[in-house]
């Protein structure tokens, strides 16, 4: 038999084998069936025939249902939308609903709900900036942006210029300009929006009048319609964190936004704390409005007025509430967290889903707060988690207040005063040391020592006159030699040799007496003879 | 081989379609008693093209720099080229609704449409009706297409059902609201942006309307500002029209009282007999003589079509999903309004109309 080559003898085969089989079973021959069963094992030839065929006949079976299924589906996607919206969500195509329609925008804002580690997501950020006459803070400001690692595609950028007296919006575009024209393509951010909005401002930036107790209130409240005006401009479904960050930030972590996101909460604030002159103690607490709430500040906020804000940090209103900064452990673990009632705005992570829910900074007193204290307030009503970190310290810039100022100023006079003396100690001291000069001196006493050696040397002489010795030399040469003794020139082995023995004049000089000059002030250089009322001048 | 195959077949593929079309029955059927929700969750397995996303784009993108001071909403919106946004929390589609819209004679290169949908069946359904009718209008000529529509889907799921029963039962009220609430900030945060003066909230189940709505609104140049919203029904044969939103009224002492002694987390409603209030309801005040432009003080508002300055958003208005002074939503919103230091306005007898289901 020729080897089965088409689909007809490949039929043929199993037509004979299946009524083999059938006939068989039919008989009731237990053996030939338990023969045929054996033989059904994939290694007979027999058995795939059989299989082909039925593979084929389910082919064109599979083919009719799926085309009926196509049919039906069709129709019914025609017919009903929810289905049309099952099917094509679940085969991922929910993303093109309303994409051929030209200015339809649609977004599941499910997507946006952001989670730990947004930067592996695509997450969206939202960096929003509140300027006020800030011109000078913007490079520094810069470099922090610069030196974000989350990937900046990720980060959209926006400013709320208000107010300004300087060039805060000239400079912030050009540096924006030169930011998105910057060579290395990582370095661009993604969207970048500059609000530009007068709130008419009547209170001051400057430190003193921007902490000042009684201009609190009012700024908080004109502070928070800032924000919300900033937001609610910028806002997007598409992004999923919004990030707020003042620009006077002096040092914070450069990977911050991962490092608060990692938390995954609604809310978070790591702690601020400001680096200090020395004289004030080298760092202090800056950021007191991140709070948890106290019995305390609980009675006070019942007995004051529904419009009255309370602001943490004056003594006007002793809370006795746990601030974040007061619990910071600079050794503390940077991954410790803490519940919080108020938290305050000098960096903020938060979800944008809770943005979206309608939490805001109140730019009335709300629960006794506003801005950033009363958005903590607001999340807490509104069942978010806010957590703050004690140990992840980030550093606000040191701006004097007008107290420190005049401290400054009276330290400064003060110092200018010490300097003063201490020049006018240090010319004394030169004056003093050029009057007492050396060299001068040294001349003098050089020749006073010459003299009152030869006088010595002569008087010798006179005494011994009328017993002239052979060895008069060594004789008189023996004094010098002992005094020689212990000086550096000191051996003295050297005393019988020629020209030693007897100190001349210049010898001397070379000798004992400039050594003695070295140190600055003659130590040595017993002379030979009395009178030695000279040494006191050298002591 | 054919006939094996011929014969077993015609039942085969009877018995297929019958179970292909039990499964599309299963799938289309409209929701059961209990709302069913289409459990998609593609949204939150798949992140939205991730390459796209995690590499940075070619080229940089630009630098908008938007000045806001010179950002009006006056009394004569048109004159000065004032921008409207129309927000619009979609449960139901209904083609009344869209018609109505339609009808709106502001031009519509000046408006801006937003929509949310809950995550429900019927919100999918809504979504994909609203798809239908935008289509046409937003393929028609450039003169009447709107500038720019955006359709959320909510996070976050509603709490009951939306049928009219449901939706009243004084306990669920609150939930209800509340997620409702939600909806309405989550649409006006993420759609208001600074090139817009007005947004006029209009809700799904308003289909009749003057086609004047906005400008006869903004003429009164109020940062709030509501009409009265009534309903047409047959009785007997014949349309009658009775009042439908309660929600805006001026306060009353009983109410301010019975506030008082609740506790925080605790609401007032409107028109509810176990709650008698005696708030003068803006419903009531109707006279259908009387000048249509007569205006009244506010102290809760509804939120069936409410004029808003856009200002009165960005300064942190907003529909409270908590109670604020035991009220919620539009009427927490009049609420805040009032403590920003502005005041609602209501026009008892300028009239929308709502469905009648």
């Amino acid at each position: 038999m020729s080897l089965p080559t088409s689909r007809h003898s490949h039929s043929q085969y199993s037509n004979g084998y299946s009524n083999g089989y059938s006939n068989g079973y039919k008989n009731g021959h237990a053996s030939y069936y338990k023969d045929e069963s054996w033989a059904m094992s994939p290694q007979d030839s027999k058995y795939h025939p059989k299989f082909r065929k039925s593979a084929y006949a389910r082919r064109r079976l599979l083919l009719k249902l799926g085309l009926i299924f196509l049919a039906v589906l069709g129709f019914s996607l025609l017919v009903s939308p929810s289905l049309r919206f099952t099917v094509f969500s679940a085969v991922g195509l929910g993303y093109t609903l309303y994409k051929d329609i030209p200015g339809v925008e649609y977004h599941d804002l499910s997507l946006y709900k952001g989670s730990a580690t947004g930067w592996q997501k695509g997450e969206r950020i939202l960096f929003l900036s509140p300027l006020r006459d800030a011109e000078a803070h913007l490079p520094m400001f810069f470099s922090h942006l610069r030196n974000l690692t989350y990937p900046h595609h990720l980060i959209d950028l926006a400013f709320l210029v208000s107010d300004s007296k300087d060039n805060t919006m000239t400079r912030l575009t050009e540096l924006l300009k030169r930011q998105q024209s910057d060579p290395d393509h990582n370095q661009w951010f993604g969207e970048i929006t500059v609000i530009e909005k007068d709130f008419g401002a009547a209170i001051g930036q400057d430190f003193s009048n921007r902490h000042g107790f009684a201009a609190q209130g009012p700024r908080r409240k004109l502070m928070a319609r800032a924000r919300n005006w900033l937001l609610n401009a910028t806002l997007k479904p598409h992004h999923s964190w919004v990030y707020w960050r003042d620009a006077d930030v002096e040092t914070a972590p450069t990977s911050i936004l991962e490092d608060l996101m990692r938390h995954n909460k609604d809310v978070i604030v790591p702690n601020v704390w400001r680096p200090l002159p020395d004289w004030l103690g080298n760092e202090q607490p800056y950021d007191l409005n991140s709070w948890q709430e106290s019995e305390t500040g609980l009675e006070l906020a019942a007995k004051l007025g529904e419009d009255d804000v309370i602001v943490e940090g004056y003594a006007e209103y002793a809370t006795w509430r746990p601030h974040l900064a007061y619990l910071r452990d600079p050794r503390g673990d940077p991954d410790v967290e803490m519940e919080l009632d108020g938290v305050g705005g000098v960096s903020i992570l938060a979800k944008a889903s809770v943005f979206r829910a309608g939490a805001h900074f109140p730019a009335f007193s709300f629960e006794k707060h506003a801005e950033t204290e009363g958005f903590g307030k607001m999340c807490r009503r509104m069942k978010f988690t806010v957590i703050g970190l004690p140990h992840y310290t980030i550093w606000h810039l040191y701006e004097p207040s007008s107290d420190d100022l005049k401290h400054m100023k009276e330290m400064e006079e003060q110092r200018l005063a010490h300097e003063k003396e201490e020049k006018e100690k240090a010319e004394q001291k030169t004056r003093l040391e050029e009057g007492w000069d050396i060299k001068k001196d040294k001349d003098t006493w050089d020749k006073d020592q010459k003299e009152i050696i030869n006088a010595a040397l002569k008087a010798k002489e006179a005494e011994k006159g009328a017993m002239p010795s052979k060895g008069a030399g060594k004789d008189s040469g023996k004094t010098p030699d002992q005094d020689l003794r212990g000086s550096r020139e000191g051996p003295i082995a050297h005393v019988d040799e020629p020209g030693v023995g007897v100190l001349t004049t210049e010898e001397q000089e070379k000798q004992g007496q400039v050594v003695g000059h070295e140190n600055g002030r003659v130590k040595q250089n017993k002379l030979p003879v009395e009178p030695t009322t000279q040494e006191p001048q050298f002591i | 081989m054919g006939a094996r195959l011929q014969r077993s077949s015609p039942m085969r593929l009877l018995f297929a379609l019958i179970g292909l079309l039990l499964f599309l029955w299963w799938m289309i059927q409209p929701s059961s008693p209990s709302p069913r929700t289409l459990n998609i969750n593609l949204p939150d397995n798949t992140p939205p093209t991730p390459t796209a996303a995690l590499t940075p784009p070619k080229t940089a993108p630009g630098i908008s720099v938007i000045s806001m001071n010179n950002l009006t909403a006056t009394a004569d919106p048109l004159k000065n080229s004032e921008r409207l946004l129309i927000l619009t929390p979609l449960a139901r589609f209904y083609d009344e609704y869209f018609e109505n819209l339609l009808n709106l004679n502001y031009p519509r290169n000046l408006i801006d449409l937003g929509f949310i949908t809950p995550k429900t069946h019927a919100g999918n359904i809504a979504t994909l009706k609203l798809q239908d009718a935008l289509r046409k209008v937003q393929h028609g000529p450039k003169k009447s297409r709107f500038n720019k529509i955006t359709i959320l889907r909510q996070d976050f799921e509603t709490p009951t059902g939306q049928s009219e029963k449901e939706r009243h039962a004084m306990k669920s009220q609150k939930d209800r609201r509340s997620s409702m609430a939600r909806a309405r900030n989550s649409l006006v945060f993420t759609t208001l942006n600074p090139t817009i003066s007005w947004v006029l909230w209009l809700d799904s189940d308003i289909i009749e309307s003057p086609p004047t709505l906005f400008q006869d609104l903004a003429k009164h140049n109020k940062a709030v500002i509501v009409p009265n919203c009534f309903q047409r029904y047959k009785e007997n044969g014949v349309w009658k029209e009775r009042p439908y939103d309660f929600n805006s009224w001026q306060d009353s002492e009983t109410a301010l009282n019975l506030g008082k002694t609740m506790k925080e987390d605790e609401i007032l409603l409107e028109g509810y007999a176990e709650m008698p209030t005696y708030r003068a309801l803006m419903a009531y005040q109707r006279d259908e003589k009387a000048d249509k432009h007569v205006e009244m003080l506010l102290d809760g508002v509804g939120g069936t079509a409410l004029l808003v300055k856009a200002s009165i958003h960005r300064d942190g208005a907003m529909f409270p999903t908590f109670p604020f002074y035991h009220l919620i939503e539009t009427e927490g919103f009049a609420k805040m309004v009032r403590r920003l230091g502005y005041q609602p306005f209501g026009l008892p007898n300028y009239l929308v109309y709502h469905y009648n289901e």
